[in-house]
């Protein structure tokens, strides 16, 4: 087998190179539509979550909790405080904003199908009748495929009322975000979904008891929904089979940067970061390999001698950086360090919500600060006092933006640290390149 | 005449940041109850009531000082965004915010370890990485939390060297003609946006943008504050972005004596601290009082002190002399006024329901033994159309009535009726007020005698012939009492300044009055 894993198959992306990949038709003829829906009606919702917890499927948003246990936490039967029945909902995720990942607009092009089914399948197992697909303002072709999509299944009975004469209900809506990074946090998603500012809630309480309109909730993300379909189907074991010990089947990774093809790549996990650049093609044009950003712009960098880590949560959990969202940024030789670093806290500066004090002025700071090293103002004090922020930031706010921010700001001093030290020697990044005549990065910028 | 409980106004030694209603809570001592849950805050074990925050148990036992805040608010719903208050609990990985963690049996709470000065710290070098520490130009000053916090926790020094955020537009704005917005000295706690959308309920302020630019803004800026409690905004943010114009740049606050009095603005009767240097106030803030009016008080009450202060209040007593109003000493004026009472003897004591309960049972009983003439005795209202007490009522769902005067209620209970037809109906009508209650309507021929707070403008309405003479009073912040307020509340007070006037109490009046022969 072709990347060393006997049991692996892709799972979700097996025809999205084929024409009229998108449609009911293809989905029902060539990938066995909306079977699995059919097997998961006709088990019970209990037994539809343990096949998931059993699979090992953990989110593929980022944080990576598994799946089947956090659709166990939605209470059975909730009620108000009347005694009457609350409804539960169902969220997915399609705020995809992470720089990096372009995973899930995949998915939403070219199988949108596959979602819906594990949709209305989740939706059978924590008994909801509703799911809410909240979508990146940006996406607009996207969004317009997803509806037609949706509507092709309300059409064809997969959506609405009494689905395959089940007696199960359930309507699906899309609801498109204003274009901002933080709704794809939860419950800034679920703030932004009801109409308010997208700013993330305190938690507890979490979106299982109090989530979209107050009522019961559960978030997923838009691959997690895309790979329950097969689980379904085809049962547990072969999902888990394909994974690692403790996170089942395969993932998908955008790789872009410096590589010679860029893309999303469905992989199993049992490959390594070097792995996976081979099969993106290898860096471009032959040059060296200098950093790789595994899970989108949050994750902490790794250096080309860490890029022998396997690309599973746990053991990038191990190698101090994250599996995040599945971008993988790479990073050749011919590019500063500094100004990638700086390139995506300008991001984080642009996009903290603004609620906690850390992270609203901290990535201000964080990035003003990069930009006057990058500018010739740089002092070797800086580079302490980048750590001490990142210090006064990590795990003190409410959501896990300030966490986002250090990534890259901590991971590139503390591994990078003598680019920073030659710029600040230089004046500046402008200086540096005069004399040395390095960091001349020709095409893709990350 | 009953003997209700009578409520003495405290002052408070805290601001209204630290005040909460919350008292601590005891098990119940029987065997069979469960006994309460109990959690160790800095090595003490402390009993609280289940779904308590860590911050509402610091509370009921008063050790909630040595939690700093400023998102969080004992009258505001919880953000949990400042991320000030964090404190340490033992085996949870992360510090928590007090405001928001339930206490739980058995958790172990330390409210100043290592750990925390650490990220207090940390907040304070990035809450100051924008702020333009413009102290010295700043009506805060002196009790900002921000100047505090830095003092306690902050760092001594900062790295930023960066350019410091600039609200070009907003550095100083008017957002009513009231309250005048620094958006630069703003560290975005949002108590306001919370007090507008949860108290006053009128959703007059909106954060726009987001990040470090974010910003403080009126919901429609043609528009501006709308409520009636904006003072309040003032009084609960912890820098000086939000300012009360009637304040600004008037006093520096370190100057400021604070005595604790009652708002006699309307029938709530909201607890205050009087504000002064030397006797001159500056400003009224609320004091927090569960029963009566919270943490709030509304902007009429508040900016209420500038009657009392008005340049042209009658301070020192007059006398009509050839159709002009002269100044003259108490002894001459009450001299001449008793002789003209006697004389008459169809005389009017009409006493404004802004009088004390104590002015109200003295003048009813004493004034016709002192003046040696059968005066007639009746209250007036004369506010907002109010007659009696049955005529007050809610204005809107927090504190302001209908009735503008502080004690009708009082008033009645010791048992004085009621102007009838509002109209006085004698040769001489003494009016006793104290600058809140109306003037009942007079005849062109009746004589009268202005007794209390009054000044010239209020004179010059009336027609000076008229005018026996005016016997200067003290105000209610200049005098000790009790008033009885819509509710049902009584409620005593003290001076909270020193009358330096020739206004005389209404009881030397009285004896003044008995003396002369």
């Amino acid at each position: 087998m072709m990347y060393n894993n006997e049991h692996f198959e892709p799972v979700i992306t097996p025809n999205v190179d084929k024409a009229g990949c998108d449609t009911l038709d293809f989905y029902l003829k060539n990938e066995d539509g909306y079977k699995a829906l059919e097997k998961a009606l006709k088990m019970k919702p209990a037994e539809v979550v343990d096949e998931v917890k059993k699979s090992n499927l953990r989110g593929r948003g980022g944080a990576g909790f598994p799946t089947g246990m956090k659709w166990s936490f939605m209470p059975a039967a909730p009620v108000d405080k009347d005694g009457k029945p609350k409804p539960k909902y169902l969220v997915c995720n399609a705020d995809e904003g992470e720089p990096g990942t372009f995973k899930d607009r995949l998915i939403f092009t070219k199988t949108p199908h596959r979602m819906i089914e594990g949709m209305i399948i989740a939706c059978h197992a924590i008994a909801s009748n509703k799911g809410f697909i909240y979508v990146r303002g940006e996406w607009f072709k996207e969004t317009r495929l997803m509806q037609k999509a949706i509507d092709d299944a309300y059409k064809a009975g997969y959506l609405g009322k009494n689905i395959l004469g089940s007696g199960f209900d359930c309507d699906m809506v899309i609801y498109r975000g204003a274009g901002a990074y933080i709704c794809g946090e939860e419950t800034a998603l679920l703030n932004s979904l009801e109409g308010k500012r997208g700013e993330p809630r305190l938690k507890p309480p979490f979106p299982a008891q109090v989530g979209a309109y107050g009522m019961p909730s559960c978030v997923n993300n838009v691959e997690t929904f895309a790979a329950v379909p097969y689980i379904i189907l085809k049962g547990w074991e072969k999902y888990a089979k394909m994974g690692t010990e403790r996170s089942g089947g395969t993932r998908l990774l955008g790789v872009s940067g410096q590589v010679n093809k860029p893309g999303v790549y469905e992989l199993p996990m049992n490959l390594s970061i070097n792995d996976v650049i081979q099969v993106a093609g290898g860096v471009k044009g032959g040059k060296k390999l200098k950093a790789v950003i595994p899970g989108g712009a949050s994750a902490p960098m790794l250096t080309a001698a860490e890029c022998g880590v396997l690309t599973d949560y746990d053991s990038l959990a191990k190698a101090g950086t994250m599996a995040g969202s599945g971008g993988v940024i790479v990073i050749d030789e011919t590019v500063s360090i500094v100004e990638a670093a700086y390139t995506l806290l300008k991001f984080y500066e642009h996009e903290s919500c603004g609620q906690c004090s850390q992270c609203r002025e901290g990535s201000h700071w964080l990035a003003r600060m990069f930009k006057r090293i990058l500018d010739g103002g740089g002092t070797q004090d800086d580079l302490d006092y980048i750590a001490k922020i990142c210090g006064n930031m990590a795990g003190q706010t409410i959501c896990a933006f300030a966490d986002a921010v250090t990534g890259p700001a901590l991971s590139s001093v503390k591994k990078f640290r003598h680019e920073f030290e030659e710029l600040i020697r230089n004046g500046g990044l402008e200086k540096t390149r005069a004399h040395t005549h390095s960091y001349v990065t020709e095409g893709a910028h990350v | 005449m009953s003997n209700p409980t009578v409520h003495e106004i405290k002052g408070t030694k805290d601001d209204l940041n630290y005040v909460s209603a919350k008292r601590p809570v005891h098990s119940d001592p029987s065997p069979d109850a469960k006994p309460l849950p109990k959690v160790t805050i800095d090595g003490k074990t402390y009993e609280f009531k289940p779904g308590d925050t860590i911050m509402e148990v610091a509370e009921r036992y008063k050790i909630h000082k040595e939690i700093p805040r400023y998102c969080y608010h004992p009258g505001l719903p919880v953000a949990g965004t400042c991320r000030m208050c964090t404190v340490e609990v033992e085996k949870a990985p992360k510090l928590m915010t007090s405001c928001s963690t339930p206490a739980g049996d058995g958790m172990i709470v330390h409210t100043s370890s290592e750990k925390v000065l650490k990220s207090r710290n940390g907040v304070q070098d990035f809450l100051l990485t924008n702020h333009p520490l413009d102290c010295p130009v700043c009506d805060k000053a002196g009790e900002c939390k921000l100047q505090d916090y830095t003092f306690q926790y902050g760092p001594s020094a900062s790295n930023f060297k960066e350019e410091k955020r600039v609200y070009d537009e907003a550095t100083t704005k008017l957002l009513s003609d009231k309250i005048t917005l620094n958006m630069n000295r703003c560290v975005h706690c949002e108590r306001c946006v919370r007090f507008t959308d949860d108290v006053t309920k009128t959703h007059d302020l909106v954060m726009v943008n987001r990040g470090w630019h974010k910003e403080l803004e009126a919901t429609d800026p043609a528009l501006g504050l709308t409520n009636n409690y904006q003072g309040c905004l003032t009084d609960f943010c912890p820098v000086g972005a939000l300012t009360m114009n009637d304040f600004r740049f008037k006093k520096r606050a370190w100057f400021l004596t604070k005595k604790p009095s009652v708002c006699d603005r309307c029938s709530k009767g909201c607890n205050i601290e009087v504000h002064h240097d030397e006797d001159v106030v500056y400003r009224y803030t609320p004091i927090h009082n569960e029963m009566v009016n919270g943490h709030w008080m509304c902007d009429d009450g508040r900016v209420s002190y500038n009657d009392i202060m008005n340049p042209s209040r009658v301070i020192s007593p007059l006398l009509n002399y050839e159709n002009a109003l002269h100044s003259t000493t108490l002894e001459t004026l009450l001299g001449d006024l008793k002789n003209k009472i006697k004389a008459s003897g169809n005389v009017q004591l009409v006493v404004g329901t802004d009088s004390t309960r104590e002015e109200a049972a003295l003048l009813k009983d004493k004034f016709s033994d002192a003046v040696g003439a059968k005066v007639n005795v009746a209250y007036f209202n004369g506010t907002n159309g109010v007659s009696t007490s049955k005529d007050d009522m809610k204005m809107d769902h927090l504190l302001i009535m209908k009735d503008k005067t502080p004690n009708t209620r009082g008033v009645e209970d010791e048992g004085l009726t009621a102007l009838a037809g509002n109209e006085a109906n004698a040769d001489i009508v003494i009016l006793f007020r104290n600058g809140r209650a109306g003037v009942p309507k007079l005849k062109s021929n009746q004589k009268v005698i202005l007794w209390g707070v009054w000044n010239h403008d209020e004179l010059k309405a009336l027609p000076t012939t008229n005018i026996l003479g005016v016997i200067p009073g003290l105000a209610t912040m200049e005098k000790a009492g009790s008033f009885k307020n819509g509710d049902g509340i009584v409620q005593k007070f003290h001076p909270a300044i020193n009358h330096r006037g020739g206004a005389v109490a209404a009881h030397q009046v009285v004896g003044v009055l008995k003396s002369l022969t």
